[in-house]
This record gives C-alpha cells, sequence and structure tokens, in this order.
C-alpha cells in the first residue's frame, strides 16, 4: 500500500548515532495506490494525496539516499491558509493535491487537518517565498489583511477622520486567478473622542470584519481583526478608501516569512494615489515592492502612516488564527503616482532570496545573425580588453546559450559566452565557460558580485567567476611522443611527400611496439589518477553538501525545492 | 515548435552515438590525416577538433570523428584500444572513446530543462555553505591543473627516455651495420677460425 510517489516534504535530517543521514518523509498517494478505497471519487491525472490519519504508509524514516528527485507540488486545496497558486505555477505543477486519504480508516477526506504526524500541515501548504512564481501583491494584501492589523496614525496636520470607515480594497479584474481577488476589509472604525491628544498618537481599537469577495475563501477565515487607530481631530463620518490594485512587485507573503524563518521584517513602499474627497481617502496603491533587509515601509507624504509588520505573529502555531502584526509607517502619497509594472519588475530582479527562472532573454536571436570572429580571436581581443570572464561551476550540460541566459537573468548583462567543451581530462562535475562582455566594467562587476554574493543554481552549484588567461595555442608547441632519427630526418622527407597517410597499427614485434606500450601504460596511470582524484572532490563536495543539510537541520525550513535539488544532483552523480 | 526541438534533440543524440572522441593527437593531425586514417574503419562523415583554451599547455590535441554509424563507431574505438594506433608520428598512441554530448560544442538546447538560480542573502544559512563551495571549486581547478602539469612533465619524461633508448638502439644497429661493411667482422671471423659467411 505504500508506494512512493513523490516526496515535497522532508523533514530534518536527524543525524544518527551511525552518523548515517535520514529523512522523515511523509508520503503522498497517488490515485491509483488507493484505487480501492477511492470509490467513485473523481480524481484529477496528477492528483495526489496527502497521507494522515494514524497508521501504516503515513510517515517513515529513511536514509537519504531514498530521495531520488525532486518535483513540484503545488496545493491547490481551497482551504484559507493555503495561498492560492497561480495558473503559471499549475501549469508547471508536476502533482497537485487537494485532498488527504486518511491511512487509518481508509478513506479520502477533504478537509486537511492541522497537524500531520507532527508536522505542521501549513508547511506543506504553497508557500509564496519557496515557489519560484511570482505573487501577486494583491494576495499578500489579503494575507497580511487576513492577519495583519493595522494601525493608521494621522498627523495632527493630517486629514480629518474620526469615527469613520475604513474600506481596504484590494480590486483587480479576474476574480478566478487567485492573485486578483477583491479583498474589502471595511473596519469600522470607533471614535476617538480625544481631542487633546492631538499627538500623533491618538488611538482608538476597533475590531473590524474583512470581507472577502472571493469565492474561495471561507468567510470565516476571512475575518480580520482590525484595529484601527485613528486620530481624531475632526469631524466623524469619515471614511479611508484604500484601493491597492495592480501591484506587481514580487513580494513574500509576511506571514510566511513569520512562520519559517524569522525574518527580518520586509519593506514595502507604497506609492499611492490618496483621494480626499469628503472625508473619503482613496488611496490608490500601485506600487508595493517587499525588500526583505527593512521593516519600514516608506512613501513620499507624511499625511497618512501605515504599516505592516507581519512578521511579529504571536500566533504561529495555529495557522487558523490570524496573525497579529504589527503596523508600522508606511506613508500614503497624497498624489496619484502611477509606476508602470515592468519597472517594478526589474527592480526586483535584483533581490536576495528570490528564485528566479532562466528562460531566453530577449535579444537572444539577434545575437545569431551575425557569426562573427572565430572563439580564438574574440577570446583573444577579450581578454587584452579585460573582458574575458571564465565562469566556473556551471552545470556541463547547459549550452552557451543557456549560459548567456544566466547572465543576462543574474546581472542584466549581455554577453557573449562559450562553453568549454568537455574532454577526456576535464572535471566532469565542472563546467566552465568563457563569457566575453560588451565593457570593462560590467565585466568587473560580474566578477566581482560572483564573488561577494553567492548565486545558487538550482541543481546546488555555485557559480565561481574570474578573470582566466586562456591558454591559446601558440606557434612554438612541442609535442611529447612522437620521435624520429635525427640522421635519418632528411631521408624521411623525401619520402614522406610521397607517402600518403602514415596512420597504422603497430606490430607486437617491434621497438616502436615496445614504446607504445609504453605510452598506453602512461595513459592508463594518468587516466587512473584522473579519475581518482575526480572522485575525491565529489565526495568532498558531498561532505559540504551534508553540511548544507546539517545546516537545514537547525529547523529552517526555507528554500525547499533548493535543497532537494542538491540531493537529487548528488544523487545522479553517485 | 517543442516537438521539432525534441527531434533536433533526438537527431544529436543519435550523431554523439556515432561519433568517436579521438585524443592524444599531434598538432600536426589536419582533418584530411585523421579523416584518412579513420577511413580505413568505415566512412568519416565529419571531423572537429576541440579548442582547448583552459587547459595549460598541454599540446596534444583531441577531435571528435562522426562516422556514418553506431557501427562504424564501435570498431573504430575497439581497434583502437586493442592495438596502438598512430597517427601521423610513433611511438605515442592516440586514444579513442566514445563522445559524449558534452564535447559538442553546438550542441542543441535539451527540451524541457528549465533552468532557475537564486542570490542567496548574507543571513541564508547557506551563504556559507555557498561560500565554501566556490573555494572548493577553486581549489578542485587548481588540483586538476596541478595533475595536467605533473603529467605532461611525465610525459615529457617519458618522451625524453624513449629518445635516448631510440638513440642507443639506433646507434647499436650503426655499429652492427658498420662491422659487417667495413670488413671488421670478416677478418676477426678469419682471426677466430669461425664462420660468418650468410649461408
Amino acid at each position: 500500500m505504500v508506494a512512493c510517489s513523490c516526496i515535497s516534504y522532508w523533514r530534518r535530517a536527524a543525524l544518527n548515532p551511525d552518523k548515517t543521514k535520514k529523512v522523515k518523509i511523509l508520503w503522498f498517494f497517488r490515485s491509483c495506490e488507493i484505487l480501492n478505497y477511492l470509490g467513485a471519487v473523481d480524481t484529477r491525472e496528477n492528483e495526489l494525496f496527502l497521507a494522515s490519519g494514524d497508521g501504516v504508509g503515513l510517515a517513515n524514516v529513511n536514509p537519504l539516499e531514498v530521495i531520488a528527485g525532486k518535483c513540484n507540488v503545488l496545493c491547490i486545496s481551497n482551504d484559507s491558509r493555503n495561498p492560492q497558486p497561480s495558473d503559471e505555477a499549475l501549469k508547471r505543477a508536476d502533482f497537485v493535491f487537494c485532498r488527504t486519504f486518511d491511512v487509518g480508516k481508509r478513506e479520502v477526506c477533504n478537509e486537511i487537518c492541522d497537524k500531520i504526524a507532527g508536522v505542521e500541515v501549513k508547511l506543506l501548504l504553497n508557500k509564496v517565498d519557496t515557489a519560484k512564481h511570482v505573487k501577486r501583491t494583491n494576495e499578500d494584501l489579503k494575507d497580511a489583511g487576513g492577519t495583519a492589523i493595522v494601525n493608521t496614525e494621522l498627523d495632527p496636520s493630517g486629514w480629518d477622520t474620526s469615527n469613520g470607515e475604513l474600506t481596504l480594497k484590494t480590486n483587480d479584474s479576474s476574480l478566478e486567478k487567485s492573485r486578483k481577488e477583491n479583498v474589502d476589509l471595511k473596519g469600522s472604525i470607533e471614535k476617538s473622542s480625544n481631542e487633546e491628544k492631538s499627538g500623533a498618537r491618538v488611538i482608538e481599537g476597533g475590531n473590524g470584519m474583512a470581507k472577502t469577495s472571493s469565492k474561495q475563501e471561507n468567510t470565516s477565515d476571512s475575518k480580520v481583526s482590525l484595529k484601527l487607530k485613528m486620530d481624531s481631530n475632526e469631524k466623524p463620518g469619515k471614511d479611508v478608501k484604500v484601493l491597492a490594485k495592480d501591484v506587481e512587485g514580487r513580494v513574500k507573503s509576511p506571514r510566511e516569512s513569520a512562520e519559517v524563518e524569522h525574518r527580518p521584517v520586509k519593506k514595502a513602499k507604497l506609492d499611492s494615489s490618496i483621494q480626499l474627497s469628503h472625508g473619503k481617502t482613496k488611496s490608490d496603491i500601485q506600487k508595493l515592492g517587499l525588500n526583505r533587509n527593512d521593516g519600514d515601509t516608506l512613501a513620499s507624504s507624511p499625511k497618512v502612516l501605515v504599516s505592516e509588520d507581519a512578521s511579529k505573529a504571536k500566533n504561529v502555531k495555529d495557522s487558523h488564527e490570524t496573525k497579529d502584526s504589527h503596523v508600522k509607517k508606511p506613508k500614503l502619497d497624497e498624489k496619484p503616482t502611477k509606476v508602470s509594472n515592468g519597472k517594478n519588475l526589474k527592480a526586483s530582479s535584483q533581490i536576495c532570496g528570490e528564485v528566479v527562472e532562466v528562460t531566453r532573454r530577449p535579444d537572444a536571436d539577434r545575437s545569431r545573425w551575425f557569426k562573427g570572429l572565430p572563439w580564438e580571436e574574440r577570446i583573444k581581443n577579450a581578454h587584452e580588453q579585460g573582458t574575458l570572464v571564465l565562469i566556473q561551476n556551471l552545470d556541463p550540460a547547459y549550452t552557451s546559450g543557456e549560459v548567456e541566459d544566466i547572465v543576462w537573468h543574474a546581472f542584466n548583462e549581455s554577453c557573449t559566452a562559450k562553453m568549454i567543451q568537455r574532454t577526456a581530462i576535464s572535471m566532469p562535475h565542472i563546467g566552465q565557460a568563457f563569457v566575453v562582455f560588451k565593457t570593462k566594467e560590467a565585466a568587473e562587476k560580474v566578477v566581482r558580485k560572483l564573488d561577494e554574493g553567492c548565486l545558487v543554481l538550482a541543481n546546488g552549484s555555485v557559480l565561481v567567476g574570474s578573470f582566466a588567461t586562456p591558454h591559446l595555442p601558440s606557434k612554438k608547441q612541442t609535442f611529447f611522443g612522437h620521435h624520429s632519427i635525427d640522421k635519418l630526418r632528411h631521408q624521411m622527407q623525401r619520402e614522406m611527400k610521397e607517402a600518403v597517410s602514415t596512420s597504422h597499427c603497430s606490430q607486437p614485434n617491434t621497438v616502436e611496439y615496445d614504446m607504445a606500450m609504453e605510452w598506453c601504460l602512461l595513459q592508463e596511470r594518468s587516466e587512473f589518477v584522473c579519475k581518482k582524484l575526480f572522485k575525491q572532490q565529489e565526495e568532498e563536495y558531498d561532505r559540504i553538501n551534508y553540511l548544507a543539510l546539517a545546516s537545514y537541520q537547525s529547523g529552517l525550513i526555507g528554500n525547499c525545492q533548493l535543497k532537494l535539488g542538491k540531493i537529487s544532483w548528488m544523487r545522479s552523480r553517485s | 515548435m517543442g516537438s521539432t526541438k525534441d527531434d533536433q534533440f533526438a537527431m544529436f543524440e543519435e550523431k554523439v552515438k556515432r561519433t568517436v572522441y579521438v585524443d592524444n593527437l599531434s598538432p600536426q593531425v589536419t582533418e584530411p590525416v585523421l579523416r584518412t586514417a579513420l577511413d580505413q574503419f568505415g566512412t568519416v562523415v565529419s571531423v572537429h577538433f576541440i579548442p582547448n583554451y583552459t587547459e595549460p599547455i598541454n599540446s596534444s590535441q583531441c577531435a571528435l570523428v562522426e562516422m556514418k554509424d553506431l557501427k562504424e563507431a564501435k570498431s573504430v574505438i575497439s581497434v583502437i584500444s586493442q592495438f596502438p594506433f598512430m597517427i601521423s608520428g610513433m611511438p605515442r598512441p592516440v586514444r579513442a572513446r566514445p563522445a559524449e554530448v558534452e564535447m559538442f560544442d553546438d550542441r542543441p538546447v535539451k527540451p524541457g530543462r528549465k533552468i532557475s538560480f537564486t542570490w542567496l542573502e548574507k543571513d541564508d544559512p547557506d551563504f556559507e555553505v555557498a561560500k565554501k563551495i566556490k573555494l572548493l571549486t577553486q581549489k578542485h581547478v587548481a588540483e586538476v591543473t596541478f595533475l595536467l602539469k605533473h603529467h605532461l612533465a611525465e610525459e615529457e619524461k617519458l618522451a625524453k627516455q624513449q629518445q635516448e633508448a631510440l638513440k642507443g638502439n639506433y646507434k647499436k644497429y650503426e655499429i652492427v651495420e658498420s662491422v659487417m661493411a667495413d670488413g671488421t667482422a670478416r677478418r676477426l671471423a678469419k682471426h677466430y677460425n669461425m664462420r660468418v659467411s650468410d649461408d
């Protein structure tokens, strides 16, 4: 019954007394494996069932080596704990799951309980951070909205709002896409009557209701406790309407960071357009980019202060609960500012920790139009101009074009690349490529960035960049191992002119054969030494990767896909 | 579009299978030389020399020789591995082995492969590991470079040794020949009363 379909989640590798690495694996079932218990339930082709309940087949501890590879599993459950995957992510997913299979009762159930085999189930649900796809901010707003307590502070000189209603509206065109949801947060705000507290901090707490117009959300889950702190300098009856729409930034879900990593708070920039008419504040949030390093949300106008700090969630354990979040001060701009989405995307491409998928760069085909100089000359010229960079530790299977794409995505620099072709003596695990940049500055920038930062490919290898001196074929070449007898040379030369080709197999009764055997011996020996060295090097690699796994044990479950990639990579080479 | 890419890659893989990788070639070996040398085992479709930019001046060349079919490629490899095979020079034999995908410069992109990467943050626990991996890579490259230099030195040593042996042998044969030629052998035979005539 317990047949392995797929491992989407693996827990800490516990170091056993015998020093072997073990992983605890929580199993999924393929529909064909539980066919007998399925009954008339319809299943998708690639649907999996998460094991749950108690009994055989739920989870077990395995040696690390059993992990054969990675796959992309998405949770498509409508559960409120689960951020809905985008269409694109759905297309890319190898498997999806939304139901569980109780191994004790042997039945399929639609609900996903909180804990399975001692594992928080929300770790299995979609995460914004680890997923490669870009989550729209709207989702996060929803997410954050579901968890955040919004503090709205008004400047003394600010607008007069009290006893108002704060409506947070996230607008988008299509309801189907999960990222495009309308979230209306209506918070009824209690009046803060204290006019004397006219400073920045006149505060009232109110509990609001968040209504989510999304069909996928349960109303019960979308209840948000909204505490609004309002400075009431003036009349009651004002509404604050915040309209956030079309936000294109790549954003981490604060919730996820709170759960998993306790990372520093992210910084959000809100450029919003706010209209104040008749006590209504309508803020059109155009852009929301998040940066991890900062906890503050900043924009230009000092009039309204709102901030979110979701990472200080206290109730992390229960995913049902809405989280407290602590709002710092984002400032909402008064003037309408429009930021094109494209710009935002570009800015976010430099963000650390983001998994970037490499696609064809825009001008990929154009660069093929002209053949250009032969590589030998190009490398020589580039070396003289200082634009030649040797990038190491690539996957040897990459093509030159793919290397160019990687460089384009990682550094925003166009270049021409040439993978070093493998020979019998090249390292099997380190792919190298010469990359020629347009300018010396670009080359220096890339080398510096690769040196300071760590660019990790999905297979776990870290790129190394350096200025290298290419070994160009020089005229004066000595090739050892071909001999001739000096006195016979001039005589031979005459004969050679008439000879066609002298390739032949040598016969065992000649001096030549004996010497050839010596060469064969030498060749074999050096090949053996090389193999031995490569093996040793791979072991060293694996040891470091094991260390990586050990650091992983400390409970940090981020970038799961990256880790699994490492393991599968190790497996494929052993 | 996808299917044509698949086809393209399948065709390429087929080409890889019937290609032989040959190394330990003298720099004097040119395409026609290699072509004629291997034509005796079958039909050579194309010859492509692999340029060497990274390794220290290792003057031997390597090349990819595409044969007409898989059987011919196999026969080339088996003959060259069984007998020391000389191409334009003696006595260092060439080596042959099946070609690999990574040896080709113009290989098409493997369909369905997705590349992704990430910049690690400084506070990521993997950051240190990644740093270590970078150092390790540099170390490995240095090790291999050193090893290749060592091999080159050994080759040189062997070549010198063989050159000496060859000279010695040649000298020996010359002496023997001259002894026979100038009549010394005959005189000595007479003196010792031995028969040296070639009958």
